[in-house]
């Protein structure tokens, strides 16, 4: 089926055509209506659907800012945080901007619940936070993805209460992952975005009514992945961050080295974003996604940014030359006023855009007794932006292998995360990427310039889901949070990995199936874990941790030379 | 967003995959609840607290504080070089500025390896913190002055007998009576070598003292001496045994109460030792020993079981207590008027016999030792010791030991000594160790 991907950015929105075969078959680009995205989707996706004329049915992969816009700018539904804590410590310390109630209630590491909560206590909290104008609640417990029952006790009787929310968002489905303070702002910005998205949705839909041939609709994910229209509603706050991811993942997607491990150096005017690629995938952050300065458990592409970039400024003194971290503004050789790298490369004769003697003449101006030529400058600005982003990529690699682990054969055999590949792209990569590739001795590609990558990078990503399994023999218990699952474990002592891969598979193929999802390619277990328990002198039971997960991958896209 | 007070520096190293034997109290599954709760509590994103890796220490870091018998290779694991390293990791996070203090939350423990090493005991091989010790003085200089002060429900018998003849070092540990518990030593008489006499100090603390009395003990014995002392670091030897619900020990204390203990010492650098009630108090011990350290709320921590009435210790506990404390204080006051003539005797060397057990490994040590009593330095000692094991061969060593700022007689004579002794046959293995130097010789 071909492919339309449409990523809604900040200034533009791109759209991408693409065919079974990967190749490129039409790009289309409309300014953005920050006041009606919808808008400016539908625009692009007409443009697009020009082009494909006749009926054959398309998919329609989308990333928008919907959800990362009303997190940053406040917006989406008035939003109220019903907590669990328990003991532990002091959520007051944490600053959190929202409202956030306690409750009463307890679950201990193990999932075990120490101390219920009241009914009485959550009705009149519930009343409450309505009477201060909560219109959605996010119910969140402390160790929930270990044990759910007092997250869904709470739903349970606010609806039965039929206190009139319009949302009611639970922490443990949003992840398995440990960290109750980031469960608590993903499930706050989950409640509060869930009804923008699922205005959104509805919009689509009549979309997909008007444009029968839009066979299915994916929704691009922090993570580089894509989940259904439906599926979006439900966990929204996943589609923070997607536009950047697209553009990690279009890299990916015209890279013509895959499965490699490879460093992605995305140039731009005023920053310079690094992805790292191990064994074809994207590292993740470990933890989870960033937004507006919150840490949330959203699975989210591990980028770094470097305030290097085109556009920026260039600090001279009589020691030495530095760049950035600002913007200092359009590039004089393009008919700005800011002298900048930019300006260094087309005087150099490196790029043949702009105009190279409004170039020459702006350098000429900044020459000081140390760098007392225009040629001189300008080569020394070329080296000092080389410099930096080699600088930068090092320490990226060095943060990596200070990552902390937890056993002894990953302190004496680290898997091996260096780079075979540097891939370049953005405006000023072709001039940049070769020399930074000489300097770190690494082969390089330079991708095709797309002013709309990111439009590429949509129609290429494919679905990802992932699975905690949670299974404590000695309770005799095993829980999904992801899918709500709790089930008991019979014959426990007969309970091993092989049993509890076989559940995460089982559960994660028939969740795909269940979502609509047939090209879900490979299922593996990304993280395992187990652990005897000793009490006394006895075994008394085994705990096991893992992690499912469908590849995350790429449809490659045919270099399409611009 | 939340922020730590002081920078901690976090070196989390549960060694998932690595266990004395599978139902052995050091197994995997140690610190596997520690790191939920770390984690489930969100500890690691608190700005100020960020989280190291550890790497493996080597052969020379290991050698300033141990003899290891037959060699430092033969006796360890990988996972006992990465706690090492790990511990050494701690003190240069604070040596270089780049957090105020530091935790080293690793195993295997420590604090029951003695200088001269033929097996394990007490779960410990080499001894964690006296490597950090010996690194930090590499650092920093021989005048350097560190205190230890040891937490632990057991004696910190193994730092003790490294330190004991150390100006250096103040030897401070709180644990429950030997009388009762291993390793069976840690009496108020035990109070150092000639050079460093009365910074050993061990006050046995009877069963079933609680927060109440290790906080008195606190407040009124150790933090004067601290005071008065005036170390340029302090090491906080955190054992968790003290805990009410280690299986272990017989102690009521709790997690509040450790990290109000963490809050009042401000250590520069904790060490985890012992502690095994994996489930109930390591992971609340933990997590408020970091905010304590971060100088962080810890008010609203608390244990599943905790209650009062069961942690509450008896009124004849604190009487006892209180009674300790006032003859410990004393003794410390009055220290510098003994007559050390008295104690060790008036010959050119003190000498001293001793019996070491090793639990884990099932050796019996006999050593034999004795220190030059100097005017003008801590005294150049050897010692012969011999291992006895079930169904091996005796093995029979003497080693020969250089203190920090050794006068050049002492040196001499000891050098002397080492080469007389390495043409004798009736040792296996003679070893020469100059920490200060980075001179370690064996034959």
């Amino acid at each position: 089926m071909r492919i339309i991907g449409i990523d809604v950015g900040g200034t533009n929105t791109d759209a991408t055509l693409l065919s079974e075969d990967g190749q490129v078959l039409a790009m289309a680009k409309v300014p953005t209506n920050h006041h009606d995205i919808f808008a400016s989707t539908k625009t692009a996706l007409e443009e697009i659907l020009q082009v494909h004329q006749g009926s054959q049915p398309v998919k329609l992969q989308l990333s928008t800012t919907l959800s990362t816009n009303a997190i940053v700018e406040g917006t989406g539904q008035a939003t109220a945080v019903l907590a669990i804590p328990g003991p532990g410590l002091n959520l007051q310390d944490f600053g959190f901007d929202f409202p956030l109630y306690t409750l009463q209630g307890y679950i201990d590491h193990r999932g075990r619940i120490i101390q219920e909560v009241d009914e009485q206590e959550v009705i009149s909290v519930a009343k409450q936070a309505l009477a201060e104008g909560a219109e959605a609640l996010a119910i969140v417990g402390k160790f929930s993805q270990r044990n759910s029952r007092l997250e869904k006790r709470v739903k349970e009787i606010i609806e039965q209460a039929a206190l009139p929310f319009e949302q009611l968002t639970l922490g443990h489905q949003l992840s398995g992952r440990l960290n109750f303070p980031r469960r608590i702002v993903t499930a706050y910005f989950n409640a509060r975005v869930t009804k923008v998205q699922t205005d959104f949705a509805k919009m689509i839909e009549e979309l997909q009514a008007k444009y029968p041939l839009i066979a299915q609709v994916q929704i691009l994910k922090a993570d580089g992945g894509t989940m259904s229209l439906a599926e979006s509603c439900q966990r929204p706050v996943e589609t923070i961050l997607s536009g950047p991811a697209a553009s990690i993942m279009a890299a990916q997607a015209l890279s013509s080295y895959q499965n490699t491990n490879q460093v992605v150096v995305d140039i731009g005017g005023t920053t310079t974003d690094i992805a790292i690629i191990v064994g074809g995938e994207s590292l993740q952050q470990r933890n989870g996604a960033e937004i507006g300065g919150w840490k949330t458990l959203v699975p989210g592409l591990l980028t770094y940014s470097l305030g290097l970039g085109g556009d920026s400024e260039i600090h001279l003194s009589e020691h030495g030359l530095k760049l950035g971290p600002r913007r200092a503004g359009t590039p004089v050789a393009l008919g700005g006023n800011a002298v900048t790298p930019t300006d260094a490369a087309v005087a150099l004769g490196l790029t043949s855009v702009g105009q190279r003697n409004l170039a020459i003449a702006g350098l000429s101006k900044l020459t000081n007794s140390k760098y007392n030529t225009w040629q001189k400058l300008a080569e020394a600005i070329v080296d000092a932006f080389v410099n930096q982003l080699c600088t930068g990529i090092k320490e990226v690699y060095q943060s990596l292998e200070n990552v902390p682990v937890y056993t002894v054969s990953e302190i004496l055999a680290p898997p091996d995360i260096r780079p075979r590949v540097l891939v370049g792209l953005g405006a000023p990569a072709s001039v940049f990427i070769p020399l930074v590739g000489k300097k770190l001795a690494l082969p390089y590609e330079v991708l095709p310039y797309h002013a709309g990558a990111n439009g590429i990078g949509a129609a290429a990503s494919r679905v990802t889901i992932s699975i905690t399994l949670h299974a404590d023999t000695e309770r005799e218990l095993l829980v999904i949070p992801e899918l709500g699952l709790e089930q008991t474990i019979r014959r426990n002592l007969l309970f091993d990995l092989k049993q509890a891969r076989e559940i995460a598979v089982e559960q994660l193929t028939n969740y795909a199936k269940q979502l609509g999802i047939e090209d879900y390619g490979e299922v593996q277990i990304a993280e395992e874990e187990v652990f005897n328990m000793v009490r006394g002198f006895h075994t008394v039971g085994r705990i096991f941790h893992l992690r499912a997960q469908i590849r995350p991958k790429v449809y490659p896209v045919v270099g399409e030379k611009s | 967003m939340i922020k730590a007070k002081q920078r901690v520096g976090l070196i989390f190293f549960p060694a998932f995959d690595w266990c004395i034997t599978p139902d052995h109290p050091e197994r995997q599954e140690r610190l596997l609840y520690t790191r939920d709760q770390i984690q489930e509590e969100g500890l690691l994103d608190i700005s100020g607290i960020e989280e190291y890796r550890p790497y493996l220490a080597e052969d020379h870091q290991i050698a300033r504080s141990h003899i290891c018998v037959p060699s430092i290779e033969r006796r360890i694991t990988e996972s006992h070089r990465i706690a090492a390293g790990g511990t050494i990791l701690a003190a240069d996070l604070v040596l270089d500025g780049k957090v105020d203090r530091s935790f080293a939350l690793l195993r295997p423990p420590g604090h029951h390896a003695n200088r001269i090493v033929h097996g394990s005991r007490g779960f410990c091989t080499i001894n964690n913190e006296a490597i950090m010790v010996e690194h930090i003085r590499q650092r920093k200089g021989s005048d350097i002055k560190i205190a230890i002060v040891d937490t632990d429900a057991h004696h910190g018998d193994g730092t003790q007998d490294i330190f004991y003849n150390d100006p250096g070092v103040l030897h401070i540990s709180l644990h429950q009576d030997g009388r009762t518990l291993y390793p069976g030593t840690g009496f108020v008489a035990e109070r150092g070598g000639p050079a460093a006499y009365g910074q050993t100090i061990n006050i046995p603390l009877p069963p079933g003292t609680g927060d109440e009395g290790i906080l008195y003990v606190m407040e009124n014995l150790v933090m004067p001496i601290l005071a008065e002392w005036q170390p340029d670091y302090i090491i906080n030897a955190a054992g968790q045994d003290n805990h009410y619900s280690d299986p272990l020990t017989n102690m009521n204390f709790s997690a509040r109460g450790y990290a109000r203990l963490t809050e009042l010492l401000n250590p520069d650098f904790v060490v985890l030792e012992g502690g095994y009630s994996i489930e109930g108090a390591l992971p609340y011990v933990n997590v408020g020993i970091i905010l304590a350290l971060a100088g962080l709320d810890y008010a609203h921590l608390k244990e599943p079981d905790w209650d009062l009435t069961r942690v509450r210790q008896s009124a004849a506990v604190m009487d006892y207590i209180q009674q300790l404390v006032v003859e410990m204080k004393e003794l410390w006051d009055t220290r510098q008027e003994v007559d050390l003539k008295q104690v060790f005797g008036q010959k050119p060397f003190f000498t001293r016999q001793r019996e070491i057990y090793y639990d884990t490994d099932g050796i019996a040590e006999q050593q034999d030792e004795k220190i030059k009593l100097c005017q003008q330095c801590a005294g150049w000692r050897w010692i012969y010791s011999t291992a006895v094991r079930a169904r091996a061969m005796t093995t029979r060593i003497a080693a020969v030991l250089i203190p920090w700022q050794v006068c050049l007689e002492c040196e001499k004579e000891a050098q002397t000594y080492y080469r007389s002794l390495a043409k004798n046959s009736e040792f296996d293995q003679v070893f020469y160790q100059d920490p200060e130097k980075n001179v370690y010789l064996s034959k």
